[in-house]
């Protein structure tokens, strides 16, 4: 090895002493050109290098570069964009003279030269992937009028299921990929942060009718410079038990090297509330606003009118990024604030965030990136609460509930309660990157997510008619989140040229979490009083978890004659939450990728239609542990008077292993009719074993449920994701997109376990069922027991709908003029799934038909009236089919000639809007909204009261750099 | 900037010196696969001192748990209570040939209903305490001990009385409620040669008179029903409850009563709701019940006025318990939003044809004054007067009427629920069909729900007053109820002690 550098140095030194040599005696000559794209735009950035000299340069602002100092002689030049094709040409250097060589850009649809790193451990190209790996870029974070990472995912991931809870802050979407794998644990995907693995819980607050906080809520957009998305199987193996769920990584914006460059951005935005789904006091009350005699007359809109209200929202960021050769940094502040489209919905956000980047020696880079978020809102109650102001209002039970006589009287009790929440997030990532020579780099990474959160809910006394409670009641929630994960990776990659590559990666990784709630709650308080020390009795209880998950992992690329790359690699897993008899467990995964190696064979076979072609193949396993201590025979202990009181609590299993999920897929990824059309397709199927179901004990034993490894699943699927380029002249680009995904998920096996209830509503249940789809709805349905064509009873039968869409897409538009003017579009859509709709159950008992229910008649054929809401739950079931114009964005950059005179490097203003229009086969309920939850484990969604859709945005923005 | 060999060098030295430094002091506190499990676990009981002791509160709560919702139970199934709304799972319990392993108040693990989860529960933990804990505990006291076999003797007698068969451990075939009785006899039995203070006879007495009731003893039972009175001829057993982490189970139907859940018979309506604080005890056993299992072994033995003697002792011992004063704002809503009768001027006949009587029906909403142990219509003239299947009658009612809320009913009426869903889907040796798995229902029992119905169901008629506000106005003040399910028992099964009804 020594001996082989050596040489390498020796040859080196000799070609510079002969180049330097030549060039004494003859002179040098330069390269000179002009690059556009292909629309003929001047393109400002581009790399021109001369691989062989190692000497290049950027175009400048009029796209144009100049590389001097050449020495005679014929040499390869490449021009390099992201987005953009590798250019290549031949050049030949005349001594003294100036060689002109421009560059037309085509632009890269499938960007096969991207880098990614997530579940590979070292940075891989896209052309030697074997399994889809999903980018979300800065451009598509910053034209995105988002402010969290779930809403930014909507309608960007092909295949993937994202449902919004409602228009409430602090709340975040149940966010699915490639469908359910499990009956018992969440499938939101682990999120890591500069390779930090962070808090991604939906329900980190009690759930008050259904509606919880979400850590994903205060996961920010600004500063991100590119997510990286696997959606399970092989992409995902290398992170083993914490996997099948998929993986989202986000990487910080880091400094560039240069003067500081203060960027300043303001947002201001008007929400305004989706009354579609309402039918209002017109209905609700109709009686009542239909008497003039009424004090209520006349108030046929009450919600539209006097609960909802226009929302205004506030956004204000500053950001400085610059650096030296060996330190660079990117910090920013932000302070934020909406008031809601809801009474008692203010949110305020502070958010800090910094990234330094430090060349400790040549070979030596430290990164530290950290981000501080307080974020603190309110709530009014919604879902299944007693005290939710829209449903009551929605289906007539307002007076009624409040015990007012008025519509007025009624909103002001409803309007007592408060649920406020602060929450305090820090996280941290500190890494270290050796890499002494191109064979070897190892990368070392540690950090911490911390998240406090403090919620607390107050029935004043005012409201006890309301609420129940005897003078009043104050309820508080902490939940304290700590993990910390490190991270080791090491890549040796020899050889690097040749015939045969290799690129081989190691390591160890593992993280550990800690969560602790504790619980309180203070009744019969003094007016004004939001203190427990002053309640007149007190309970509280805690709960704490604790769980370790850890493992060594390798994976070997190989390239042959960089046409054919295969990989293989394997994780081994211990886990803190296995039984005593689970040994380590290992996933490994298989992989090959046979990128566009010889333009020929596609030309010959096409005729140019096939521009660029990636086939790829890869098995992949993945896990996911199971609860912490759901190992342990454990005894629960309850306060009974005076006394600590011990029970059964879990029966205890040393058998408790991880879910495992083995994925096999395949696709392309391609490129045609000269560049314009781009295709990228994923058929996969996925088998979870070991599926973990909470099985009953005998109750002889007096041991209730205990988690076992005893079922099957499958999910089978298909993703694709097309863009087109419609226009490209003149300055003038329009492209389109498209993306679909289905799957089909089916329970296999139960291991002979009864079917049961993921959860049930009073006609409808979400069912465990062998040869159904996880929770399908199996739902009360009149039908005629005695022939006479007449529905005279009614029998729980399976719809064959699911509370999730099966069948998911999107579509974008992007227009850009002059490279200054940018329109941009997105809508998704779903269909397959189907809602519960309370409401029209609850109006039922005030003697309202809110939705259309089914005629019954007696068994000799007279009419008896509708069923019941209890015996028709296919009435309730409402169609969940939608499309959502998620995102109309015009932005406009101002152009250098306007900056110079203002001393500004770039200014933009943009006007956004984010939910625009809904398009859904009813109205009675908006079929988005994952609706009520209970957080923490498998949410389904699907079953909704009288819910907020998330409202219209409608946002303005400056941004000036100086 | 440093040179390249120069951070390797420093990176070299550090790992040494972290490595070193963790060799010699260990490296427990940098251990981040150490999980700490906060409930107890066995290895927490391990060399743990006083276990028995420790466990003593658990089987408490738990014998909490097992008779709130046993009571809660067996009067929604009985013709005591009634059911409106969701609330308690819907109106099946209404109906008995409705009642299967699936339903919700049945297959149920909750405190308030879940009665035979409870139960089974109670009698596993006694055997755990028993069997695991004991051995271990040199110096477990025989009076806690004692306690111990109570709780199970008292798990044994619920399931014999309510159930038709049980099964006592992981795969076992159901055991049929006379063996249950047999076994909660041995239990009580145990208790008390472990001790014999006066507390523990007492309670033991108490149920073993009930027991043999049961099991149809007309000469044991009254014999232990008169020890425990020559104990304490007015005692009163109760199970408290906890305000907070445990509630009185029959209050939430009643007080809280959100959704009205429970609706009580309108002849007992003046025994509504008895328990009107949420930490309010339930009683497991008292002197009325020994002078009603008295007065029926005198009926089985053809001494009618020894009967006699015992039910007016038993009706002057309930005549003279504490009453309740309570502000109940229960809106008296039947299933379809109908009033239920709520005025005192309303008389009610106990069948068709039989006398109207008044003072059955309370003013609500409004402040009320119920019996917080026992109370009655039946006057002393009524038990003079009465002879053969008429004190018979009489001697249901009484029963019915004293012993509300105190799940005596179910057991009375001859009806056996079935166990709970997953006893008999995990349990390789029960199949659907076996004893146990479905509800037993005496041929006697009136259909459907027409044990809780009354005739007209509306009597009353929503007008408005002077001031334009809704009230309702009587329009009917005489109802009667379908069925006198007393009249019936002493006609269709005569006396419990000698129709016991054991599968």
């Amino acid at each position: 090895m020594n001996s082989y550098w050596y040489l390498i140095g020796l040859l080196a030194l000799l070609c510079s002493v002969v180049v330097t040599e030549a060039q004494a005696q003859s002179g040098t000559g330069t390269l000179v050109g002009d690059v556009v794209s292909s629309s003929g735009d001047v393109l400002p950035g581009v790399n021109v290098l001369i691989p062989a000299e190692n000497q290049g340069a950027a175009t400048n602002a009029e796209g144009r570069y100049r590389i001097e100092g050449l020495s005679p002689g014929s040499y390869e030049v490449q021009a390099q964009f992201v987005g953009f094709r590798t250019e290549t040409a031949t050049v030949t250097i005349t001594a003294g003279q100036e060689t002109i060589q421009d560059f037309t850009m085509r632009e890269d649809l499938v960007q096969m030269e991207e880098v990614v790193v997530t579940g590979l451990g070292q940075s891989v190209e896209r052309r030697k992937l074997s399994a889809d790996v999903g980018v979300i870029s800065a451009n598509d974070i910053e034209e995105a009028p988002v402010s969290s990472i779930d809403q930014l995912l909507q309608g960007r991931v092909p295949g993937s299921s994202i449902r919004s809870q409602s228009a409430q802050p602090g709340q975040g979407a149940l966010i699915n990929f490639r469908g359910i794998t499990s009956v018992f644990a969440s499938q939101t995907p682990v999120i890591y942060i500069d390779g930090v693995r962070v808090d991604n819980n939906s329900g980190t607050s009690l759930s008050f009718g259904g509606e919880s906080t979400s850590a994903l809520s205060d996961l920010l957009t600004n500063d991100i410079e590119r997510v990286e998305i696997t959606k399970g199987g092989a992409a995902s193996t290398l992170y083993g038990s914490d996997a099948a769920n998929g993986v989202i990584q986000i990487f910080t914006r880091r400094g560039q090297e240069g003067a500081p460059r203060v960027t300043f951005r303001t947002e201001q935005g008007v929400d305004f509330p989706v009354t579609k789904f309402f039918r209002d006091t017109g209905f609700s009350f109709a009686s009542a606003v239909e008497d003039p005699d009424d004090p209520d007359f006349g108030r046929d809109s009450f919600i539209a009118d006097e609960i909802l209200e226009t929302g205004y929202t506030q956004n204000y960021y500053v950001g400085v990024s610059g650096g030296s050769e060996s330190v660079t940094y990117n910090v920013s502040g932000r302070v934020q604030n909406g008031t809601g489209v809801q009474p008692n919905n203010e949110n305020t956000l502070y958010a800090l965030r910094g990234n330094v980047q430090t060349e400790v020696a040549s070979d030596l880079n430290v990164n530290f990136s950290g981000a501080y978020t307080r974020s603190n809102f309110s709530r009014v109650n919604n879902g299944t609460a007693i005290a939710d102001p829209l449903t009551a209002f929605e289906v007539g039970d307002a007076k009624f509930f409040s015990g007012q006589g008025t519509l007025d009287e009624a909103l002001e009790l409803f309007l007592l309660p408060t649920i406020k929440e602060g929450v305090d997030r820090f996280t941290l990532s500190a890494s270290g990157t050796y890499a002494p020579s191109d064979l070897f780099s190892s990368k070392l990474t540690a950090g911490i997510d911390s998240r406090v959160n403090e919620q607390r809910r107050r029935n004043p006394s005012a409201a006890d008619p309301l609420t129940g409670n005897q003078d009043g009641l104050l309820t508080r929630f902490d939940r304290n989140y700590k993990s910390i994960t490190l991270e080791y990776v090491g890549t040796v990659s020899y050889p690097r040229e040749g015939r045969i590559t290799s690129d081989f990666t190691f390591g160890a990784q593992g993280f550990r979490e800690e969560i602790s709630t504790v619980f309180g709650e203070g009744e019969t308080l003094i007016p004004g009083s939001e203190s427990f020390g002053e309640a007149g009795s007190v309970i509280a209880s805690e709960t704490q978890s604790e769980i370790f998950n850890g493992g060594v992992f390798a994976r070997e690329q190989i390239g042959i004659d960089d046409r054919v790359f295969i990989n293989a690699g394997l994780r081994l897993d211990g886990n803190s939450a296995f039984g005593a008899d689970i040994g380590l467990q290992a996933y490994p995964s298989l992989g090959v990728a046979k990128p566009r190696s010889d333009e020929s064979f596609w030309t010959r076979t096409f005729g140019g239609v096939v521009n660029e072609m990636k086939l790829r193949a890869a098995y992949g396993e993945t896990g996911k542990f199971p609860e912490p201590f759901a190992r342990d025979f454990s005894f629960q202990s309850t306060s009974f008077r005076g006394n600590a009181a011990p029970r059964f609590s879990n029966p205890g299993n040393v058998n408790l292993s991880p879910e495992r999920t083995a994925t096999l897929e395949g696709g392309f990824e391609g490129a045609f009719f000269d560049d314009r059309f781009a295709l990228n397709l994923t058929v996969y199927t996925a088998r979870t074993t070991d599926a973990i179901f909470d099985v009953p004990e005998q109750p002889a034993t007096g041991l209730s449920t205990q988690l076992r490894n005893i079922g099957e699943i499958q999910n089978r699927g298909i993703e694709v994701d097309a863009d087109v380029t419609v226009l490209a002249r003149n300055n003038v680009r329009w492209a389109l997109g498209a993306a679909y995904g289905y799957v089909k998920n089916e329970i296999t096996d139960m291991g002979g376990e009864p079917d049961f209830n993921l959860s049930t509503t009073v006609s409808a249940q979400q069912r465990i069922s062998e040869g159904e789809p996880i929770g399908a709805w199996r739902a009360a349905t009149p039908f005629d027991s005695n022939g006479d064509g007449l529905p005279d009873a009614a029998e729980l039968r399976f719809t064959g709908s699911t509370p999730y869409p099966n069948h998911t897409g999107s579509f974008t538009s992007r227009l850009t003029i002059n490279e200054n003017i940018s329109v941009f579009a997105l809508a998704d859509w779903a269909t397959g799934a189907e809602v519960f709709d309370w409401g029209s159950h609850w109006a039922q008992f005030n003697g309202l038909v809110r939705a259309e229910r089914i005629t019954q008649y007696d068994e000799d054929g007279n009419e008896l009236g509708l069923f019941s809401t209890e015996d028709d739950g296919v009435s309730l079931l409402q169609d969940g089919d939608y499309l959502k114009i998620r995102e109309v964005s015009v932005s406009y950059r101002l152009p250098d000639a306007f900056l110079e005179p203002l001393r500004l490097s770039s200014a933009s203003v943009s006007l956004a809007g984010r939910n625009l229009f809904t398009f859904s086969r009813q109205d009675l309920v908006d079929p988005e909204l994952a609706g009520i939850t209970s957080g923490g484990g498998l949410q389904l969604g699907g079953s909704q009261s009288i819910t907020l859709s998330p409202p219209r945005q409608v946002r303005l923005s400056l941004e000036v750099t100086l | 900037m440093l040179t390249s060999n120069h951070s390797l060098a420093s990176l070299a030295l550090a790992v040494l010196l972290v490595g070193l430094g963790l060799a010699v002091t260990g490296c427990d506190f940098l251990d981040p696969t150490e999980v700490e499990n906060p409930q107890t676990t066995e290895d927490d009981l391990e060399d743990a001192p006083d276990l028995v002791r420790v466990f003593l509160p658990g089987l408490e709560a738990q014998f909490a748990r097992a008779l709130g919702s046993t009571v809660v139970t067996t009067e929604i199934a009985s013709d005591n209570y009634s059911i409106n709304g969701t609330g308690l799972g819907g109106t099946a319990m209404d109906f008995p040939e409705r009642i299967t392993p699936t339903t919700a108040v049945i297959n149920s693990r909750d405190a308030d209903t879940g009665s035979y989860w409870n139960l089974q529960e109670l009698r596993a933990l006694a055997d755990y305490v028993l069997t695991e804990i004991l051995p271990e505990d040199e110096g477990a006291l025989d009076a806690d001990v004692a306690l111990v076999h109570y709780y199970r003797g008292m798990a044994f007698l619920m399931q014999a009385e309510n159930f038709s068969a049980v099964p006592i451990e992981e795969d076992d075939t159901p055991r049929p409620a006379a063996e249950l009785y047999t076994l909660a006899e041995a239990a009580f039995q145990e208790s008390r040669s472990l001790s014999s203070g006066g507390s523990n006879m007492l309670r033991t007495s108490a149920a073993l008179a009930r027991l043999h009731r049961g099991l149809g003893n007309p000469q044991e039972a009254p014999d232990y029903a008169q020890e425990a009175i020559e104990i304490d001829d007015d005692f009163v057993i109760g199970q408290g409850f906890d305000e907070q982490n445990l509630v009185n189970a029959p209050h939430i139907y009643l007080v809280t009563r959100a959704l009205q859940e429970m609706q009580p018979l309108p002849r007992l309506d003046f025994l509504d709701p008895k328990y009107t604080a949420r930490d309010d005890g339930i009683v497991v056993a008292k002197a009325e019940e020994m002078y009603f299992i008295q007065a029926e072994a005198a009926l089985a033995q053809g001494n009618p006025d020894a009967a006699r003697d015992f039910l007016s002792d038993a009706r002057a011992l309930a005549q003279s318990r504490l009453a309740t004063e309570f502000s109940d704002s229960d809106a008296r809503l039947d299933n379809n939003l109908n009033p239920r009768p709520q005025s005192s001027s309303i008389k009610i006949a106990f069948e068709p044809g039989a006398p109207f009587q008044q003072g059955l029906v309370l003013d609500r909403p409004g402040v009320i004054t119920t019996p917080a142990t026992s109370g009655t219509s039946v006057t002393q003239g009524d038990i003079a007067t009465a002879s053969g299947t008429e004190l018979v009658r009489l001697l249901y009612q009484m029963r019915q009427e004293v012993l509300f809320l105190e799940g005596r009913r179910l057991h009375d009426l001859g009806l056996r629920l079935p166990m709970m869903l997953p006893e008999l889907e995990q349990n390789p040796n029960i199949a659907a069909g076996d004893l146990g798995t479905e509800t037993i229902i005496p041929t006697y029992i009136p259909p459907a729900n027409e044990m809780d119905l009354y005739d007209p169901v509306e009597i009353y008629e929503e007008q408005e007053d002077e001031d334009g506000n809704d009230i309702l106005v009587l329009i009917e003040d005489e109802i009667t109820m379908l069925h006198d399910m007393n009249r019936i028992l002493a006609e269709e099964r005569g006396l419990v002690m000698q129709n016991p009804r054991l599968p």
